[in-house]
């Protein structure tokens, strides 16, 4: 007799795991693509999408799942470039490799996702607020004039705000 | 104190490894909080204006691509396991159920290509008929029926599990050509993963069965630094080991020492007494035909220690056999002897018949050693006997008939007998080789 098993609770299960592994290497994947070999972000999201979607069916069987997505990144990105043909970009010969994440990148990543995690906590005033000045680059006054009050609460908002966050980060991390 | 200027200390902040300055900002800042405050503040400024700690990096068409994949792949899992479950592979032969084509799913690929690697090195044939069928189900798929071409990867999966069961069958052809099919598929991805070089390690595995040492050792190098190069270190290891082995039949004993004891090591680290176990019945080998039997019997006892307290009969006699070995080549011939005749006893048991006879190789050197050559007529005769009643093959029986022969006429030699050893090694996946006795 076969063991009956729930689809749907399975699905939940494995779409949570493949869920904390992407956001937990994303940045990273891009970060590989971009910084390392110079394709540009547009280009890489199908690169990130494949190599995520190919580790999704063998995830099982992958203990490292940092060094796995970078060396698969290596391999997708030097074959996108047309360095390797498939068959022979199984690896960079590079001595490190060249996608080799060294100390200072896994710090890194450690850090954002620490962030990550910690935005996503944050007061949704807060959140918007430091968005809106560090990600859409709005400046003090048109943040006041879309809050109808002074660039300098919006300053000292900003202040309590971002040092909210680095002492969360730093609570995080200890 | 002299502070380096904002400038510096913010490029620093930005790219340690762009500044010029950095050995001289390194030795200032674990002594001014300032400074060190600046550069703090500047990265955690720079993380807040990284669109990735906001979620925002990736476009929201690639997260639901991604999530409704994972979701895809885990429901055709599960009904994969409903149809299949508890499907046994006489079974897996006949059903309809693969005619269906509405039952044509990557899931059903999936659950069959995951059962024949479990039991390959078990049940090679049981395993080949899962693999049969998976590249059946796998071929008969649209190339665009999901994204990121994962029909490629499953297809090359599939051939990939054909190959390694036929390899372990002794169909080194057929198992060459399901290996092509598996590269061609894995080709078709936008990137090289773990297919190629698993591709590669088992092109290795048949190529050392067939004795091609040279193109064998090449490839398996290769495959260790594809899985170095991924992080696989279990893959990894695996190639290491057969490199040892590639290297120990070459006659390379000390690039064999050399791989074992990176096995050994990888086994330490682990605590996984199975790879600490044959990484030290591998050392054992390469020490005992270095002539440093002192070492060769450190590791033997070694690894016999750890097979024990595993259960793992097949090794454990094995390791014993190096414990003969170890007698032998100190001059004990008694008790070597003595050893040597409960592990043939052990591998005949166990149906391994011809580690059994190469077991009979050895006590026959120690006969022929000891002057006692007329003792070796009985001993090949019930090698022969049980080399019958296992179905043994034509080139087998007549190395072994070679042995009596030579040994009732008196004119064996240990050249002679290293030549039926050496042929009974590689009789036993390439059962069609013939026998061709050494000149005199």
């Amino acid at each position: 007799m076969a063991p009956q098993t729930d689809p749907a609770a399975h699905d939940d299960l494995t779409a949570d795991l493949v869920e904390e592994s992407y956001r937990a290497h994303l940045a990273m994947m891009f970060r590989v693509a971009i910084r390392k070999f110079g394709i540009r972000p547009a280009e890489a999201e199908p690169l990130v999408h494949d190599v995520f979607a190919t580790f999704m069916m063998h995830s099982d069987g992958v203990r490292n799942v940092t060094a796995y997505l970078i060396g698969a990144m290596c391999n997708a990105c030097r074959q996108y470039l047309r360095q390797s043909t498939a068959e022979n970009a199984l690896f960079c010969g590079e001595e490190p490799c060249l996608a080799t994440a060294e100390d200072g990148l896994i710090e890194e990543i450690h850090r954002k996702e620490t962030l990550r995690r910690v935005l996503r906590r944050t007061g949704a005033r807060c959140r918007d607020l430091l968005h809106r000045y560090y990600i859409e680059g709005q400046s003090t006054s048109d943040i006041a004039a879309a809050y109808e009050t002074t660039p300098g609460t919006i300053q000292v908002f900003l202040h309590n705000c971002r040092e909210r966050a680095r002492k969360a980060c730093g609570g995080e991390r200890s | 104190m002299r502070h380096p200027a904002e400038a510096d200390l913010l490029l620093y902040a930005f790219d340690p490894a762009a500044s010029d300055r950095r050995a001289e900002i390194e030795e200032h800042l674990p002594s001014c909080g300032a400074c060190r405050q600046t550069v703090e503040s500047e990265r955690f400024d720079d993380l807040l204006r990284d669109p990735f700690v906001w979620g925002d990096a990736a476009s929201p068409a690639m997260e639901s691509s991604l999530r409704a994949r994972a979701a895809e792949i885990a429901r055709e899992d599960a009904e994969a396991e409903l149809l299949l479950g508890g499907l046994t592979p006489a079974a897996a032969a006949w059903t309809r159920r693969f005619r269906n084509r509405r039952n044509h799913t990557g899931g059903v690929v999936r659950w069959l290509t995951r059962r024949a690697h479990a039991i390959c090195e078990s049940r090679p044939l049981d395993a080949l008929t899962y693999a049969d069928q998976a590249a059946y189900v796998a071929e008969s798929l649209r190339d665009d029926r999901y994204v990121a071409g994962a029909v490629f990867e499953l297809r090359g999966t599939a051939w990939k599990e054909r190959a390694n069961a036929l390899r372990l069958l002794g169909r080194f052809d057929a198992a060459h050509e399901a290996l092509d099919r598996a590269a061609e598929a894995y080709s078709r991805l936008r990137h090289s993963g773990r297919g190629h070089a698993a591709v590669d390690f088992i092109r290795a595995a048949v190529l050392f069965e067939q004795q091609r040492q040279d193109e064998a050792a090449l490839l398996a190098e290769r495959a260790e630094r594809a899985f170095a190069h991924l992080g696989l270190d279990d893959d990894r290891m695996r190639a290491i080991f057969l490199r040892a082995n590639i290297r120990y039949e070459q006659g390379q004993l000390f690039a064999a020492t050399a791989a074992f004891h990176e096995v050994l090591a990888w086994g330490e680290a682990l605590k996984s007494a199975y790879w600490t176990g044959v990484g030290a019945l591998g050392l054992g080998n390469c020490y005992i035909d270095r002539g440093e039997v002192g070492e060769a019997s450190f590791h033997f006892r070694r690894a016999l220690v750890l097979f024990t307290e595993l259960h793992m009969e097949s090794v454990c006699i094995k390791s014993q056999w190096g414990m003969g070995r170890v007698l032998l080549a100190l001059g004990s011939h008694t008790d070597a002897l003595l050893r040597l005749h409960e592990v043939a006893a052990g591998f005949e048991r166990l149906g391994m018949v011809t580690d059994a006879a190469l077991v009979g190789l050895d006590i026959a050197d120690g006969l022929l050693t000891s002057g006692r050559t007329r003792e070796i007529i009985p001993l090949a005769s019930h090698v022969f006997d049980v080399f019958r009643q296992a179905g043994m093959l034509t080139g087998a029986l007549a190395a072994v008939a070679y042995l009596k022969e030579a040994a009732a006429a008196g004119t064996l030699t240990p050249k002679g007998v290293d030549s039926v050893r050496r042929f009974l090694r590689r009789a036993e996946r390439q059962p069609d080789l013939l026998f061709a006795p050494p000149a005199p």
